[in-house]
């Protein structure tokens, strides 16, 4: 170890690593053998294949000819040749919606989950490494911002801030940061007592070149599992405020608010509200087992 | 009790300056001990509660001032005149600085003044209350749901750790666990009471009617709340349950040649049950709360629900009251959760022999 002191920087980190998780001289390589690693996985690819359908989804409805808004004439009609998915109490197709829906599944989700992870690394980190009375005073205000039941939090935050797109996106990313910071500190405490902080401290680095170069490419995989799952559980909010009524508003053909606006017609109709929270299932389980994958192969 | 007398019996090097009371009063000492234990954790959290509350209602009634709205105008209606508006807004102490709005807010909430409801035109307090106990009634039967079925789930998978059944379970409970709550509780709705029509479909009607018919209403809504919340329970059962028959103390308990029902029933349980119970103090704040997504989704009349209509129609004062109301649950939860930890844990009893 001692003799890395004057090699190169990613030398260094190479060979210090071979003292932790992670073994490997060059971070391409390792990079590259664990993607192969995930895409031998059958629940990775099949997981991956129905977020990629999702995103098609949204990104193309519109050119696909489907009209989530238009009455086809027959209201609550069943499942058949013309309406794979049936119809819902205004006529309108329960499958174009259903597809249109991941539009507004996925608005808010990416955004808000790259917003949490950088802002709740970003904490986590700092937290992490100058400890003292920093650490106490965000673990501290952590502390108070968990008393509330999450939904409860969230329910206040989006009936002040209100359910539009970007406030949304900065609620999610402020709402979930203080989890990511957490589990970030304590990877980041783990990492301060191996020896290439210390020798990257006695070459005099600077404390942002410590955190920026050091640190954070070495939590890196926990913060990518953080990261997928704080997505899973953004498109999951997301969702259930519109289910509750408080976020995407009529005639969106959001999941959420579709179930919201069809459980009148449970009975009657069962196939308006099955598939918007089949649709709803698939996706957020899909992403948690990604990061699921991810984890088992990186760790 | 044993363990105390045991502890008597072999005296430390240096024995601490209560030992020889302790010892005279032999098992007895143990007890007191353990509630000394308590009365000091009692007064410590006596203090921080209060503290983290402050912090809590300092928190909600910022965010909700910014609710935007004009109360007095949605309380009493479009005909209403400008004059009227402001002698509603006045007599509700919804004028002034934020600060002092605040203050007098948090002197009321204390006092028992919870302010009127802007939707539902009646005091808070009742409204809140009632509402709170439907969603207690509604989480207590999820825990009777939930807790065995855990505990043996966890145990089982404990008990076979690594085999076939055991992968099995934690795939099971994985796949369920990732399911977001309103989707379990529409397929079992269409499953249950679309299908075979064993359950009704909301169970708002029969909230109010007898215990048997409430109990009926409220199986559906357990059973969502206790799935969603199995998965993370029965892998909390699980690790620590191996953990505890791993341990040493087992494997001498076992060599000994006690009864495995007592091994089980005196070294396992109380080992395994503690990361649990902690689980399961930070669950049951949530739930006596009130779960908004299977209120709403089963139109039943709790909490949860009700906070979720107040934030739809911009009801500050039933928003506040009742944010605040789930904080003190939450905490009142967590202090419970703390002082059965203390009852479990086998440090405390085995201090004495320890010193």
């Amino acid at each position: 170890m001692d003799s890395s002191l004057s090699v190169p920087e990613t030398e260094v980190e190479g060979a210090l690593d071979s003292g932790g998780q992670r073994r490997a001289p060059a971070r391409d390589r390792a990079g590259r053998r664990r993607v192969r690693a995930l895409l031998l996985r059958p629940t990775f690819v099949v997981s991956a294949l129905i977020v990629v359908f999702w995103v098609v989804a949204a990104l193309g409805w519109h050119l696909f000819g489907l009209d989530p808004y238009g009455n086809s004439g027959r209201a609550l009609a069943g499942p058949g040749w013309s309406q794979p998915f049936g119809t819902d109490n205004l006529g309108r197709s329960v499958f174009a919606r259903t597809l249109a829906g991941a539009d507004s599944a996925l608005a808010v989700g990416p955004l808000g989950a790259v917003l949490a992870t950088v802002l709740g690394s970003t904490l986590g980190v700092i937290a992490g490494y100058f400890r003292g009375w920093v650490d106490t005073a965000l673990m501290r205000l952590f502390d108070v911002l968990v008393v509330l039941p999450p939904l409860i939090f969230l329910i206040v935050v989006v009936a002040a801030f209100g359910a539009s797109v970007p406030a949304l996106i900065v609620i999610i990313g402020v709402v979930f940061a203080p989890g990511i910071a957490r589990i970030i500190r304590a990877a980041v405490l783990a990492e301060m007592g191996k020896k290439y902080v210390t020798t990257a401290r006695l070459q005099g680095e600077s404390a942002f070149r410590i955190m920026a170069a050091e640190l954070i490419p070495n939590v890196a995989p926990t913060v990518i599992i953080q990261a997928t799952l704080s997505l899973s559980a953004a498109i999951l909010m997301t969702a259930t405020l519109s289910f509750l009524g408080l976020g995407q508003q009529p005639p969106s053909p959001d999941w959420g608010l579709a179930i919201n606006q069809n459980i009148a017609f449970i009975e009657t109709a069962w196939w308006t509200v099955i598939f918007p929270a089949l649709a709803v299932a698939s996706l957020v389980v899909s992403i948690q087992l990604i990061a699921d994958n991810i984890k088992e192969t990186w760790s | 009790m044993t363990a105390a007398s045991r502890g008597d019996a072999l005296p430390g090097p240096t024995p601490r300056p209560g030992a020889a009371d302790a010892a005279a009063r032999r098992g007895v000492g143990a007890f007191s001990e353990r509630h000394s234990r308590i009365l000091a954790l009692l007064g410590q959290r006596l203090i921080q509660i209060p503290l983290v509350l402050l912090a809590v209602s300092v928190l909600t009634f910022w965010l909700i001032q910014l609710v935007p709205g004009d109360p007095g105008r949605n309380a009493l209606g479009q005909y209403a005149t400008e004059a009227q508006v402001r002698a509603w807004d006045v007599s509700n102490g919804v004028t002034g600085s934020v600060a002092v709005r605040y203050v007098h807010w948090l002197g009321g909430f204390f006092a028992g003044h919870w302010g009127t409801s802007f939707i539902y035109l009646v005091p808070s307090r009742p409204l809140i209350l009632g509402h709170l106990e439907n969603s207690a009634f509604l989480a207590l039967y999820a825990f009777v749901l939930l807790v065995p079925v855990a505990v043996i789930l966890g145990s089982v998978q404990a008990y076979r750790e690594g085999k076939r059944s055991d992968r099995a379970i934690t795939i099971a409970l994985m796949a369920l666990s990732s399911v977001p709550e309103f989707v379990i509780g529409v397929l079992l709705l269409v499953v249950f009471a679309v299908g075979l029509k064993l359950v009704p479909v909301q169970s708002a009607a029969d909230a109010t009617g007898n215990v048997g018919q409430r109990i009926h209403a409220m199986t559906l809504p357990a059973v969502v709340l206790a799935v969603s919340y199995l998965a993370v329970l029965a892998r909390m059962v699980r690790t620590g349950t191996a953990g505890a028959i791993t341990a040493p103390f087992h494997r001498t308990a076992v060599l000994k040649g006690l009864p495995y029902g007592q091994i089980v029933r005196r070294h396992v349980i109380r080992n395994a049950l503690i990361p649990t119970v902690q689980l399961l103090g930070i669950y049951l704040g949530g739930l006596l709360g009130g779960s908004a997504v299977v209120e709403t989704l089963f139109n039943y009349p709790g909490l949860g629900a009700l906070l979720v209509t107040a934030a739809e129609r911009k009801d500050a004062v039933l928003l506040t009251d009742g944010v605040m109301m789930t904080g003190v649950i939450a905490l009142l939860a967590l202090l419970l959760t703390d002082v059965c930890l203390i009852l479990m844990d086998p440090r405390i009893r085995f201090e004495n022999s320890e010193s």
